[in-house]
């Protein structure tokens, strides 16, 4: 990643989506394209289902600090921390 | 949050004017559908965007009347279609009826819609065949351009089939494929921004020269690129070399890859200096523009190639009510694909939800994540998130990145179950 985007990333990331709860349920339905939270379509990708919220909480964070360019790393570092902590209520309190 | 200008009264005093239902062979339907006053959303096109749209506008059934309309009976997805191709995956494994239980309270149309008609807000199958709506989702995908290459037509049957849609004879492309002999010569020429899809060319390259090696036949793929650059660019470099090396040849157009004529008989291609190319297999991938519909309704004018919407509401620019998502409009930086229509037919059928129910709107976010293969059990990708810019009146990337080019055998292996774990998400949410 090139200077310019890392920074980019960086500031966004502090305050990109958090503002807003309907945001954040608008991240989760995005989430949902590939890890569909209400039945198990594939066991391709790993359910979300099956974490409890402190997990899904660890892991989100791991992917988004592990700088190995995954596509969960790519996907996850424009989040802040307090973003996951929000998508985690939304999908983990509701249940 | 943002407000919404919707007058609930305005609405409830157009509807009444809005029922007429002219559907003349289903006396059936029209009793039921004449029977309640209340919205009536009207959703053209059982594509992504369109089946998008609906599972998330049936969570309101109860509330509003839903109509689909389709032309064809069964549908055939873009992405991994060039798996079909590359002899990977069956044609069946990308076909699918949309599964009509789940959706009870809708009624499917299936027609060909011929225009749509702003003033009487009504949409025309034939003369005499037409439904109202109070609002109108147009999710209907990409049309050809005809008229850039010269000697190329797209409705011609002795062309390859382009293949760039569903309604395109996969089966004779790959027949035509299947037939080649021996170190035959293929041209792919891969069109200029913006079109749907911008890496499939270069995994369709891949993926026919992996066909060709199963067939045990040798063959060398000249892209011939109207671009001087194209997305994930250095992971196909890599991927070509460790897999197809002297086998695929990419010529940007800076080198002469522009085409711009081509003779069918003479099996041959021109680029715009006139240098003359000559294959045994030549794809012409068509530039691209909205769907037809678009242009027959007077919804676009010859010579703009997009459509353009709000990006909170998706309505159409000058024309009220009318919505449209997916790969027919213009998203800013957000290129065409599935995974894009997927997600901006979300905000589209929240946020109408939320118009019909005087909420606020929802500021939009949105990602996109776009597989590629080079094998069947090797992939990669690009993702990105995307939001509004602060005037709220494009969507902008907040920066976009690629799988490593270095990736190994189990990353690649890896990304190639997430493509298909992607695929089978969606189509099971969407479709079965
Ligand atoms: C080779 C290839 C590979 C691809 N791979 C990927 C990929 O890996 N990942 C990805 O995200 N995207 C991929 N795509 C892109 C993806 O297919 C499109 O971006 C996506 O289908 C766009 O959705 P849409 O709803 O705009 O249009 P579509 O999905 O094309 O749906 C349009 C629907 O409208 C119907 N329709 C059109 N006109 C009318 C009318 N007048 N009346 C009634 N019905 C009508 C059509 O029959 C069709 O069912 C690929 C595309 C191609 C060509």
């Amino acid at each position: 990643m090139n200077k310019i985007s890392f920074y980019f990333i960086l500031f966004f990331s502090i305050s990109l989506f958090a503002g807003e709860d309907q945001t954040i349920n608008l991240i989760v339905e995005n989430c949902k394209s590939c890890h569909n939270l209400n039945i198990e379509t594939t066991k391709k990708i790993p359910s979300i289902n099956n974490l409890d919220k402190d997990e899904f909480v660890r892991l989100m964070k791991k992917y988004k600090n592990d700088n190995d360019n995954s596509v969960m790393n790519r996907i996850s570092r424009v989040l802040s921390n307090r973003d996951i902590l929000k998508m985690a209520d939304k999908i983990y309190d509701k249940k | 949050m943002i407000k919404n200008k919707f007058s609930r009264r305005k609405f409830l005093s157009n509807i009444a004017g809005n029922l007429a239902f002219f559907f003349l062979s289903n006396a059936f339907l029209l009793k039921r559908l004449n029977a309640k006053t209340r919205p009536k959303i009207v959703i053209v096109g059982l594509g992504i965007g369109g089946a998008t749209c609906l599972k998330y506008l049936n969570k309101i059934s109860d509330l509003v009347d839903i109509i689909v309309v389709e032309k064809q009976n069964e549908y055939q997805t873009g992405p991994l279609s060039n798996l079909v191709i590359g002899d990977i995956l069956k044609r069946k494994e990308i076909c699918f009826k949309i599964n009509k239980k789940k959706y009870e309270k809708v009624k499917f149309i299936y027609e060909n819609v011929i225009a749509i008609d702003v003033k009487s807000k009504s949409v025309r199958f034939s003369k005499d065949l037409k439904i109202n709506y109070d609002f109108l989702i147009l999710s209907p995908g990409i049309s050809y351009k005809n008229d850039i290459l010269q000697g190329y037509s797209v409705t011609d049957k002795k062309n390859i089939p382009h293949c760039w849609d569903g309604e395109s004879n996969i089966i004779k492309f790959k027949k035509r494929l299947t037939d080649l002999e021996n170190n035959s010569k293929i041209i792919i020429s891969s069109p200029d921004y913006p079109y749907r899809c911008p890496p499939a060319p270069y995994e369709r390259a891949s993926l026919i020269a992996n066909y060709l090696r199963k067939l045990n036949k040798k063959g060398k793929i000249l892209i011939l690129d109207s671009k001087n650059s194209f997305t994930k660019q250095e992971n196909y470099f890599r991927e070509w070399k460790i897999n197809y090396s002297e086998v695929i040849e990419w010529i940007p157009r800076r080198k002469g890859g522009k085409v711009t004529f081509y003779d069918q008989k003479k099996n041959l291609v021109k680029n715009s200096d006139g240098q003359i190319f000559r294959g045994d297999f030549i794809h012409i991938i068509p530039e691209q523009k909205a769907a037809n519909i678009f242009y027959d309704s007077g919804l676009l004018n010859e010579g703009k190639d997009w459509c353009q919407i709000n990006p909170i509401s998706f309505e159409l620019h000058d024309f009220r009510d009318i919505y449209a998502v997916g790969d027919s409009i213009d998203a800013w930086a957000m290129p065409k694909s599935a995974f894009s229509a997927n997600s901006q037919a979300k905000v589209l059928a929240i946020n109408l939800i939320n118009k019909i129910l005087e909420k606020e709107y929802v500021d939009p976010v949105f990602l996109n994540t776009c597989y590629s293969f080079s094998k069947e059990d090797r992939a990669f990708s690009i993702s990105a998130w995307y939001r509004l810019n602060v005037k709220k009146d494009k969507i902008i990337s907040l920066g976009s990145s690629e799988s490593n080019v270095n990736a190994n055998n189990s990353d690649r292996k890896l990304e190639a179950k997430h493509a298909f774990g992607w695929y089978e998400t969606m189509v099971n949410d969407l479709f079965i």
